[in-house]
């Protein structure tokens, strides 16, 4: 009757549901927050202001009121999302909160010198940015954005109380219907093999952009 | 005679938070000529040089570089010239900093390519040769493929003024380019300022270096408080100054 390796494909598939979140929320927010940190590191205040309230309120509210909001605020005013679109759109925005003061950390860590010799052999601030700059931040900010990243593989979890089918929610069902356990401990296992293979891509990484220190 | 000419400040006044910094001065600098500034700390060296590279502004005088006025005096303010002509003439400027200020990203050589390639244009094949000349010059270029945190402070800065020359400027800044060194490195920076100044090149040269100031500019300015207290060409300046605030420094620096 319990059939292990139906169990298994279930929460594959549940695990395809996870990983679509998460690889979509990660491509979009790391860009989106690079551009929220320059924006915040604007010398226009007005800007700058703004965009510090809006990191204000991604990082002082939880994730799940933000998920619930998008799902049945949206609607309300009109805006109709598919139950993935709402979640991809709460997650990109409150990552890209995360990993903008990130990149605005490590922006700012960058010593002044370097500004100055680029601009005294001629280089346009884009240019300083895109060249000289942003390359040392990579650096910088592997180790923390690496962390984030970790996080948005056991966040994405969250997307239980929109009734999608991730691996929580599969491995939960199927415990409440056969009073087995099983289901949790697979899903343990598969989250800890996601996070491990993420571990060892950003130790690549880091060692690939890290070549150049002694 | 005024062809000669190649830097002209003038009445440079500089505050910083309603302090000044930079009280008027006054500056000619010849084609060719190696001029050096000393003065204890504080006293407004850095803030110059920076002023003359737009590193910083100005809130009066002006300054005129091969002819070209970076900054005009209008009704006792400063007025800018328009971004590009700014553009062009702080690239006549070379500029070499005491922390030397290499990319910690790219290789020595791609550190003197990086400019000439993506701000002139100009392609990689054209630049190379100028590049590995320039190494091969100041006795780095093993090291061409080797990123800076692996080379020595000394070698560092001569890294740092080979990728200032490789855009080829008419004239060189430094700001204590050996005060980050330990005395034994500075040898080699040295020489290769020595050799760039017998191959004619327009220098100012902020430094704590009385030898090098005594036996390779031309000309010597000596600051305090924001003001150039005496200025003289060096054999003079050095041999015979005149007021006494130069002589106690030149005392205390010879200690
Ligand atoms: N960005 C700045 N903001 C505020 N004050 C500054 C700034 N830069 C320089 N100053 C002040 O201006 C004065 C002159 O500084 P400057 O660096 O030009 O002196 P210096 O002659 O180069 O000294 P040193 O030999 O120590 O390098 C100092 O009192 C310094 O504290
Ligand atoms: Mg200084």
């Amino acid at each position: 009757m319990h059939n292990i390796a139906n169990t298994f494909m279930l929460m594959l598939e549940g695990t395809q549901t996870t990983l679509q979140i998460f690889s979509i929320t990660l491509i979009l927010s790391i860009p989106l927050g690079l551009l929220i940190s320059l924006a915040r590191l604007s010398p226009l205040r007005l800007i700058s202001r703004l965009v510090e309230i809006y990191i204000w309120i991604m990082r002082g509210t939880p994730l799940m009121l933000q998920l619930l909001f998008v799902y049945f605020a949206l609607p309300m005013v009109g805006i109709k999302l598919s139950d993935l679109t709402a979640a991809l759109f709460a997650f990109t925005l409150n990552y890209a909160a995360y990993f903008a003061e990130i990149f605005r950390a490590g922006i700012q860590s960058i010593n002044r010198g370097q500004y100055e010799a680029a601009k005294t052999l001629g280089m346009s601030y884009p240019q300083t940015m895109q060249r000289i700059i942003l390359p040392q931040v990579i650096r910088r900010v592997l180790p923390p954005i690496s962390n984030e990243t970790i996080n948005l593989v056991k966040d994405t979890s969250l997307i239980y109380i929109l009734a999608m089918n991730d691996l929580l929610r599969v491995a939960r069902t199927i415990v409440q219907r056969e009073f087995d356990m099983t289901p949790f401990v697979i899903a343990a296992v598969f989250y800890l093999v996601m996070t491990f293979v993420l571990t060892w891509l950003f130790k690549l990484l880091e060692a690939h952009y890290g070549k150049y220190e002694v | 005679m005024e062809n000669d000419i190649i830097i002209q400040m003038k009445n440079i006044r500089k505050s910083f938070a309603g302090v000044p910094v930079l009280k008027g001065i006054d500056l000619t600098v010849k084609k060719s000529e190696v001029l050096a500034v000393i003065g204890p700390s504080g006293s407004g060296k850095s803030t110059l040089l920076r002023c003359l590279n737009n590193l910083e502004t100005i809130d009066d005088g002006s300054i005129q570089v091969k002819g070209d006025y970076l900054v005009q005096s209008r009704q006792g303010r400063a007025v800018y010239a328009d971004k590009d002509t700014q553009k062009k003439i702080l690239g006549y400027m070379g500029m070499v900093f005491q922390q030397f200020n290499l990319f910690p990203h790219m290789t020595v050589l791609d550190n003197l390519l990086e400019a000439p390639v993506h701000v002139k244009n100009m392609k990689k094949a054209e630049v190379l040769p100028v590049a590995e000349e320039l190494l091969r010059k100041i006795s780095l270029f093993d090291k061409k493929d080797a990123y800076p945190s692996r080379l020595s402070g000394g070698q560092q800065q001569r890294v740092a003024i080979a990728r200032a020359l490789c855009m080829a400027p008419d004239i060189m800044l430094f700001d204590e380019p050996t005060s980050a060194l330990d005395p034994e490195l500075t040898i080699g920076v040295l020489n290769t300022m020595r050799q760039l100044a017998q191959e004619h090149m327009t220098m100012i040269v902020v430094t704590h270096e009385m030898g090098f100031a005594h036996d390779v500019a031309n000309n010597v300015i000596f600051m305090a408080d924001g003001g150039i207290v005496e200025q003289g060409d060096s054999q003079q300046f050095f041999g015979n100054p005149k007021e006494e605030r130069t002589k106690l420094f030149l005392h205390s620096m010879l200690k």
